[in-house]
């Protein structure tokens, strides 16, 4: 693969930033090579200075950084000493970039044409009228629907998929010879990751522009990338064809990374028996009334779900599924419009304050952000007792052992206790947040995508933690997540939810392995598997979805994935689907399921 | 849609206004001031007193005065429901006469103010946000912060007597001409317009001339709060991820400064709203200070006369110019951004 | 299902830039505000006359500044027949030092009471109004709204001339005028808290609502209205001096800076300047430190 004259070559590149009295060098030497044609992944933790390198390549540094030294040879010429005209000619003509969060990166007061307009007149001479054509035609090719109406759109009226492809129909619209895309899926869904990771792999491969990709996430290079680099702390530590890299990686942090992925064993976790519907929800509703409206956001549609005592449950589903107002509403952090939730036999949604309050020490939740759950005045001694205080009282001395051994518990120092939130990273303090959820020894515990704020490697370790703990203390887990790994690894059954619903519903086996459901098929084959050898550019990917998520104000009269499924027809459009049970236990929403008219593809493997 | 929005913003004014009204009606009868003893002198006769009471329309029941006041007995007097405003107590003439007099020259003055403060303030406000941490931005932050927070009085003073007396560049602060000079026909009541109308191009120049140190007084004390909110917002919209992008896509320089200064100007209008009051507060003193005889200096002259219905009028007009000014830069600042939506 | 046989932390460890020292604008802000708040407790006693008496010598100029070091010399050796007037006196005889370094008692009292006033009233109504949200609160926050919109010092003007011009009565007018600036404030930074998830952890751990807003809410949500109240002393300073500038302040002979420079107002197109300046330049500092020390403070809170 590897060619003569290398596109690009980068060599000891330093970015660093002052501070009163000190340098500091986020980026300390970075040097590597990328030829035409080639995708490349760049992969490193969050804070390794993957983003920095990437707008390093352009000339730029977030201020107050500064590119100190290095040199990065495009075309014969060094990028980062080239003066300000020359370089401003190179960017967007010869190398296109795309970046996170791509609706902030989009001017908020311009129509999205123009932009692209904008961009494409600075490096052609061409007309105005010229200009609006070729960006249509961009957002045509990135897969847009009805470009004609959507370069009159501004980009708050942009999903967040949307807004990431008009990026990138401007950053190609010159048809540069290098895209640079920093982390481009960070805040999207996962049906709408794939898809779009599919059609940015499609228009390069069409520009004939070669990609560094930079991401956290092993999945995407896996299955997009033809040669990794691994960044870490500063400085690339491997460069490797990407099936060399998951098989044989060389650097320890390489090792530790992939390690997860390689000790993973091919079993499911074991089913309990005993203690069924320990917790259970039945027919729970939540509706949110709109302002100045009539009309109300369905965030939770009739949902019944059941976890036995010792049992961990998943809820999956992308953004906006309602999966996270469930559990809101499990622990009476909202009020269900209808329905009813049931702990041992008693229903929590009809106590009184009082009573609600003492219940609380027999449930609790963990939220996704650790710095935002904690008050952050408070030391962790202070944040370790306040559930005690609330639920115990008593002596101090004995309530401060107790905060002690929660945090042996959770595997932290106890030297911690007098740390503030400020002076902790999150994985750290995730680790307090579950310390303090479990202090009061609850029976049942909520997890509200736990690990989505941590890095992968974090991620992994905090996931072990939550299982281990569950086995040694058999607790019960609402386990909410749109990860589909640690869903695999933790919970015994899985719910799938889509716009508020629950579309199918069995163990982690029957679901993985066979998924019954469109959406659970869509859902699983979205999921990019950290696997190079079957890597998802090499063959074509069944059960994609189209489209994106329809508004929980105006749901569907029929079925509620009907705009989205490559198997509707005309009775799934105008009936309701209902929760049907099939022979093995599972449930699934779907009539041409029941029926046998879809037959599942085989996820066996995934 | 901005129809509609203007009608239910105007609707919502005037209830606004009315409880204002009502209030302030409530308030300066509940406070302890005595307005007649004020009129008629503390030792005067009880009869004369009752009697300057009646004229007055105090000896009323309060609700009744109200009523009068509201225009809901045009029999007896006329009231806002019939567009009056009352009568001085003071003067004998009608407030809104009064103030149609006196609020030209207050408006002229605090928008030239205005202008002067955003013409100076805008440039020196982007020096310093495009020098973030250098010594020409130090230089105009701390500026910002020492102008913001002077007292505007004094520094008329001090103008006064270093141009005024020692240099003799500008004219005696006695009013917008000076006393020997006949002041033209008001028609519009600003003095500027109303020399032109007359056309007498030398009074013009006369009254520019005796503006000038009232206006850069103002102006001094403004252009502290806009440059920091220039500065701010500058500073704000070029750390912005969009402004970034647009300059990794290569867009050209001026291009991308044009899309920082519209985003710097949107959230600017509510700061400009605020800085109203804030103007109208420096006016009253300025303008008496300089003895322009804007409406400031009359609700000085009303406040220590305890005269109410001038009070009451100053208090009406104040607070309806403002709603207006706040919904004219809630409309401005939609046009700019396409996020606002009415 | 596999162990992991390790657990390790992997959070990198924070990085922890070196304490920032104060930088000179701070410094000076905060030398401004002690000699201020030093004057202002004994300032009437070190004067060198009695700033409410006046003396037989109406509107002497300061002296020249050569001949400072003689006077201080004579001063100190007691050769004089009387102190010098180190900024001259008044139309009526006062001496002016004296009433400069005195004023601080009343203009400081006034600014800190009304202060205190306004950021407790007005910080408790922003609890209420952000933490409890119902038709009562939200008319609460549109009343104080359109006290807001008004401009402060008309408002002011009206409530102390016709309430009586005493010290307690501006205090009273400025605390009321202020007040929406904390409430308005505090409920914002309480809005924007109570949808914070420490919030919700503290209601799933079983704590009283009350409990969460005293314990939680209202700590994080004091530090906008503390550091906007560096910045309103000095507003408040200003507009008592304008009080008295117009006649509706405090009544002479009370030494405040805005009644010195009113009463020198009419001499300085006569040439005699010091009367106003040397309470205005008093003034100018004092806002000046007050409005540094709050931005210091400002700028201190958001890098954290």
């Amino acid at each position: 693969m590897k060619k003569a004259e290398p596109l690009l070559k980068v060599r000891d590149l330093r970015v660093g930033y002052e501070v009163p009295g000190d340098l500091v060098v986020p980026v300390e030497g970075v040097s590597f090579d990328l030829n035409p044609h080639e995708v490349v992944g760049l992969v490193g933790d969050a804070g390794s200075g993957k983003s920095t390198t990437a707008l390093a390549l352009m000339g730029l540094a977030r201020p107050p950084g500064k590119i100190l030294g290095g040199t990065a040879m495009f075309d014969g010429r060094d990028l980062l000493s080239l003066p300000d005209d020359e370089i401003r000619a190179i960017r967007g003509r010869d190398i296109g970039i795309i970046v996170q969060n791509p609706r902030a990166a989009l001017n908020p007061m311009l129509r999205v044409g123009r932009q692209i307009g904008y961009a494409y007149r600075a490096h052609n001479r061409v007309s105005e009228a010229e200009a609006r054509k070729q960006a249509v035609e961009m957002l045509r090719l990135v897969g847009i629907n009805d470009p004609e109406r959507r370069v009159e759109a501004y980009a708050h009226e942009l999903s967040g998929g949307m807004a990431q492809r008009a990026l990138i129909a401007m950053a190609l619209s010159s048809t540069p010879k290098l895209l640079i895309a920093d982390e481009p899926t960070s805040g999207l869904d996962v049906t709408i990751q794939a898809q779009f990771l599919d059609e940015m792999w499609n228009t390069v491969q069409k520009t004939g522009s070669a990609m560094l990709l930079v991401t956290q996430e092993l999945g995407v290079i896996a299955n997009f990338c033809d040669r990794v680099l691994v960044l870490h702390q500063g400085r690339i530590v491997e460069d490797a064809p990407v099936r060399q890299f998951f098989s044989d990686p060389q650097h320890p942090y390489s090792q530790e990374v992939l390690r997860f992925y390689h000790e993973r064993s091919d079993g499911f976790p074991e089913q309990v028996s005993g203690g069924a519907g320990f917790l259970r929800t039945e027919q729970l509703t939540k509706h949110f009334p709109l302002r100045n409206s009539d009309k109300v956001v369905q965030a939770v549609d009739k949902v019944t779900i059941s976890v036995a005592k010792g049992e961990a449950v998943g809820l999956v589903g992308e953004s906006g599924s309602g999966k996270t107002t469930v559990g809101r509403c499990l622990m009476r952090l909202e009020h269900p419009t209808a329905g009813a939730v049931v702990l041992d036999g008693q229903d929590i949604t009809a106590l009184n304050a009082a009573e609600m309050r003492k219940m609380r020490s027999r449930m609790q939740i963990v939220f996704q952000d650790p710095f935002d759950s904690v008050n952050p005045r408070w030391t962790v001694a202070d944040i370790l007792d306040e559930p005690l205080r609330v639920h115990e009282g008593g002596d101090k001395a004995k309530r401060r052992s107790r905060a002690i051994a929660a945090l042996e518990q959770v595997n932290l120092d106890p030297s911690l206790m007098q740390a503030k939130p400020r002076d902790l990273g999150a994985s750290t303090l995730q680790r307090i947040n579950i310390a303090r959820a479990l202090i009061c020894n609850p029976e049942f515990v909520v997890l509200d995508e736990p690990t989505s704020v941590l890095a992968p490697r974090a991620r992994n370790s905090l996931i072990a933690l939550l299982a281990r703990l569950q086995k040694e203390l058999g607790i019960s887990y609402l386990f909410i997540s749109h990860d589909l790994t640690t869903v695999r690894y933790l919970c015994q059954r899985v719910a799938v939810m889509y716009l508020g619903q629950i579309v199918e519903e069995g163990t982690v086996e029957q679901v993985f392995s066979a998924p019954q459901h469109p959406y659970s098929q869509a859902l699983l084959s979205a999921h990019l598997m950290p696997d190079p050898t079957r890597r998802r550019v090499d063959h074509p990917v069944p059960a994609a979805l189209d489209g994106e998520i329809p508004s929980p104000i105006d749901v569907p009269k029929g079925c509620y994935l009907a705009s989205r499924c490559r198997h509707v027809t005309e009775t799934c459009r105008a009936n309701p689907q209902v929760l049907s049970e099939l022979g093995d236990g599972r449930t699934v929403r779907c009539e041409r399921v029941v029926k046998g008219e879809i037959t599942p593809e085989d996820f066996a493997d995934a | 849609m901005l129809l509609r929005y203007i009608t239910r913003r105007m609707l919502i004014g005037v209830v606004q206004l009315f409880c204002l009204v009502i209030a302030v009606f409530f308030l300066i009868r509940l406070l302890p001031a005595d307005p007649v003893s004020r009129l008629v002198g503390l030792n005067s006769s009880e009869e004369a007193y009752a009697q300057a009471a009646a004229q007055l329309g105090l000896d009323r029941p309060l609700f009744e005065q109200l009523g009068i006041y509201l225009g809901l007995y045009p029999e007896i007097a006329p009231g806002l429901l019939q567009g009056s405003l009352g009568v001085s107590w003071a003067t004998g003439s009608t407030v809104g006469s009064e103030i149609a007099t006196f609020l030209p020259v207050t408006l002229q003055l605090i928008t030239l103010a205005f202008f002067l403060a955003f013409a100076v303030s805008i440039p020196v406000g982007m020096l310093g946000a495009l020098n973030p941490g250098k010594a020409a931005d130090k230089g105009v932050f701390v500026y910002s912060l020492f102008a913001g927070s002077q007292p505007e009085f004094w520094w008329g003073l001090l103008f006064v007597y270093v141009f005024y007396f020692q240099l003799g560049v500008a004219p005696a602060p006695l009013g917008q001409l000076s006393p020997m000079t006949f002041p033209p026909e008001p028609v519009t009541g600003f003095m500027l317009i109303d020399t032109l109308i007359a056309g007498e191009p030398a009074k013009f120049v006369e009254a520019l001339h005796h503006l000038m140190m009232p206006v850069i007084t103002l102006a001094f004390i403004l252009s502290g709060p806009i440059i920091k909110m220039v500065r701010q917002n500058m500073v704000r919209a070029l750390q912005s991820d969009f402004v970034l992008y647009a300059n990794l896509v290569g867009l050209p320089r001026k291009r991308v400064a044009r899309y920082a200064l519209r985003a710097a100007m949107g959230p600017s209008m509510t700061l400009i709203g605020i800085l109203y009051g804030f103007m109208l507060s420096g006016a009253v003193l300025v303008e008496s200070v300089f003895s322009l005889g804007g409406i400031g200096q009359y609700a000085i002259r009303s406040v220590l006369a305890f005269d109410y219905p001038a009070i009451q009028g100053v208090v009406l007009v104040i607070t309806a110019i403002s709603l207006v000014v706040y919904l004219l830069l809630d409309l401005i600042h939609a046009a700019i951004d396409p996020r606002i939506a009415y | 299902m596999t162990e992991f046989s390790h657990d390790v932390l992997l959070d990198e460890p924070a990085y922890v830039p070196p304490a920032r020292k104060a930088d000179w604008l701070m410094r000076i802000g905060v030398t401004i505000v002690t000699l201020v708040c030093f004057l202002a407790l004994f300032g009437p006693y070190i004067g060198p006359y009695d700033p409410t008496r006046t003396t037989i010598r109406i509107a002497e100029p300061p002296p020249g500044l050569t001949e400072i070091p003689g006077l201080m010399a004579g001063w100190i050796g007691g050769t004089l027949d009387h102190p010098p007037h180190w900024m001259g006196t008044d139309a009526n005889g006062y001496d002016i030092f004296s009433r400069v370094i005195a004023a601080p008692r009343t203009d400081l009292k006034i600014a800190l009471l009304a202060n205190l006033l306004s950021l407790t009233v007005g910080v408790f109504f922003g609890l209420v109004a952000g933490y409890w949200r119902n038709w009562g609160t939200e008319l609460l926050v549109r009343v104080s709204d359109v006290v807001q919109s008004f401009p402060v010092f008309i408002l002011a003007m009206v409530l102390v001339a016709l309430a009586g011009r005493s010290a307690t009565n501006i205090i009273i007018a400025l605390a009321f005028v202020y007040t929406p600036i904390y409430l308005r404030l505090t409920r914002a930074e309480v809005l924007s808290q109570t949808s914070r998830g420490f919030v919700e952890a503290a209601r799933a751990m079983g704590n009283s609502e009350l409990s969460i807003a005293l314990r939680h809410v209202l700590p994080n949500s004091l530090t906008p209205a503390l550091i906007q109240s560096s910045v309103t002393i000095g507003f408040a300073i200003l507009l008592t001096a304008g009080l008295s500038f117009v006649g509706a302040g405090v009544r002479p002979p009370t030494p405040e800076w805005g009644l010195m420079i009113s009463t020198g107002a009419n001499q300085i197109v006569l040439g005699e300047w010091w009367p106003s300046v040397f309470p205005g330049l008093a003034i100018s500092l004092t806002v000046f430190g007050f409005a540094v020390l709050g931005n210091a403070l400002e700028r201190r809170y958001e890098k954290g």
